[in-house]
């Protein structure tokens, strides 16, 4: 097995395109990027680190904005977290389904629960909610709550029984 | 040549959990493949952050029937980390002997299905009656046969009595000779090399760039295990093996799943007999400090991967579960092109898929005219590059 990562060698793998470092805990290190720095380094994480599987790809909406965290691993066995975050009332950023080919489900299941548009996805269409769901609601936002009076979906108001 | 499209699902024999396929057919080979998971998402992430602790133990243990073990253990496992609680040893052994039998009736369950999908009926008799053994074990021990209910922050809500422990142990021979017939059973048996050989091929470098998890990615090659990458429990002071094949198609599948049948039985036997003293359960606070984490766990179809945050309260903030068929699925789908329309079954079971705990929908490869949820020309197959 090759060694785990160190903080320092993350750090000087990511130098320049990527903002703080830093060790969440054991076999944890954090990466703090913007969302133009975020491509590239997720190239720099896969090549230079190496990490070969995205491990998920997990949402928190802090109610201020909206936190993307991408895990990665290698054989290492490190797992990278690079964070991005996103202003709520324009949650995109860009795609990176063509560099880790797994990432295009998670980011399917994001843009559906919570909104977020990931420019360049080939196909980024309804993936968790039933097809009758309101188009612009999100549900796993915050600040989400039904709607009186609108229809979510179901054969219960539509069908004659 | 004319392409057709077949229905298969939501509803149908050959598949048994809600999934709809729309297959492209060109004569009796898939060209493309687009599936609809999207048939019972019930927000359990969203209701999680309404509940103090305990009372989301409970509802994460049925983000899946089977595994429910492993969402549970990987939940408080999380918290008590962001707490800084030590569970006591005792409770430890105890977490991972009902880790192990989980891993082990579910695997079993598995093997039957596989078996069934190909028609060899006998096979899914035969483990489905040995499953049963398991599952009496875990009623033993934990009063329960598929929701445990064992986990509490802190440790578990039940101890195990030397009488429990005996029980147990006595069952253990006769699961240790079935098992071996297994292992006998898919060297040899024709219906099981014909049908699983050669079907579902996977190659290393696609397992690992489609993020492919647990047996399904083991069986190609790839040594990925959260028990050995990321210890927990007391995966590290225990004797087992990691057990990876190079097949990468559904034989190989089911090879590793039979090795980590026994190296589960292993486990299980180990802590049985080296079962600490001691008390079960750790004070811990009410609260949880703020805090973050990933909170990784091996369930038996693969990784479970929990981000938990607390905010200084009782509930969490957020708990994001990525489940292990939905990690899966990518490279399902890649598998499935270019293989008879017979081989959907064996090929979609190979990877145990639990759709409930998934609920989600992928596409694959670029078809033209499938309809509204159709990539553009030229797309990517299984979304490669």
């Amino acid at each position: 097995m090759i060694e785990p990562l160190t903080l320092d060698g993350v750090a000087n793998a990511v130098a320049g395109v990527a903002g703080a470092v830093d060790k969440a805990s054991t076999n944890r290190i954090r990466v703090r990027t913007t969302r133009e720095g975020l491509r590239d380094v997720i190239r720099r994480v896969q090549w230079l680190l190496p990490c070969d599987r995205l491990v998920s790809i997990s949402t928190v909406d802090t109610t201020e904005s909206i936190e993307l965290h991408y895990h990665l691993i290698g054989q290492h066995r490190t797992v990278v977290t690079v964070t991005v975050e996103l202003p709520r009332d324009a949650p995109e950023i860009e795609t990176v389904s063509d560099l880790l080919p797994s990432a295009a489900l998670y980011e399917r299941q994001i843009h559906d629960l919570f909104g977020v548009v990931f420019r360049g996805h080939p196909g980024l269409t309804r993936l968790i909610l039933n097809d009758d769901w309101p188009r612009d609601e999100h549900p796993l936002r915050k600040d989400w709550k039904p709607v009186a009076g609108t229809f979510y979906g179901g054969a219960g108001r539509r069908g004659p029984g | 040549m004319t392409r057709i499209v077949v229905p298969i699902g939501p509803q149908h024999p050959a598949l048994k959990e809600p999934v709809n396929f729309r297959v492209v057919t060109d004569g009796e080979r898939i060209v493309d493949l687009e599936l609809n998971l999207s048939y019972s998402h019930r927000g359990i992430e969203k209701a999680a952050e309404q509940r103090d602790f305990i009372r989301v133990l409970p509802l994460i243990e049925r983000v899946c029937g089977i595994c429910s073990h492993s969402h549970a253990t990987v939940f408080s496992k999380g918290i008590e980390e962001i707490m800084g609680v030590e569970i006591p040893p005792r409770a430890q052994y105890i977490r991972t002997i009902i880790a192990e039998l989980e891993r082990m009736h579910s695997h079993m369950l598995w093997l039957g299905v596989a078996a069934h999908e190909v028609g060899f009926n006998t096979l899914f008799m035969w483990t489905w009656r040995d499953r049963e053994a398991v599952l009496d074990t875990l009623e033993e021990l934990s009063g329960n046969r598929v929701h445990y209910n064992m986990n509490e922050i802190g440790g578990v809500r039940l101890d195990l009595s030397p009488s429990q422990v005996e029980a147990a142990l006595a069952r253990m021979p006769v699961l240790e000779e079935r098992i071996r017939a297994y292992v006998g059973m898919v060297e040899d048996e024709e219906t099981m090399l014909t049908r699983f050989r050669g079907v579902g091929s996977l190659s290393r470098e696609e397992a690992l760039s489609f993020g492919a998890v647990g047996p399904t990615a083991r069986a190609s090659g790839v040594d990925y295990d959260v028990r050995k990458d990321d210890p927990y429990l007391v995966y590290d002071e225990i004797p087992w093996n990691v057990v990876t094949d190079t097949n990468g198609d559904v034989y190989g599948r089911t090879k590793v799943r039979i090795g980590e049948i026994a190296e589960s039985l292993g486990i299980v036997r180990h802590c049985l007999e080296n079962l600490p003293g001691g008390p079960i359960r750790a004070e811990a606070p009410k609260a949880a400090p703020p805090g973050e984490i990933l909170s990784r766990y091996e369930a038996p179809r693969g990784e479970v991967a929990h981000f938990i945050r607390t905010n200084g309260t009782a509930r969490v903030e957020r708990v994001d579960i990525r489940t292990p068929t939905l990690a899966n699925w990518t490279s399902v789908a890649h598998c499935l092109i270019g293989r008879p329309l017979a081989d959907v079954p064996v090929i979609v079971a190979a990877i145990d898929p639990c759709l409930s705990c998934t609920s989600r929908i992928t596409l694959v490869k670029s078809g033209g005219d499938l309809g509204k949820d159709a990539p553009p020309p030229n797309g990517p197959r299984g979304w490669s590059r």
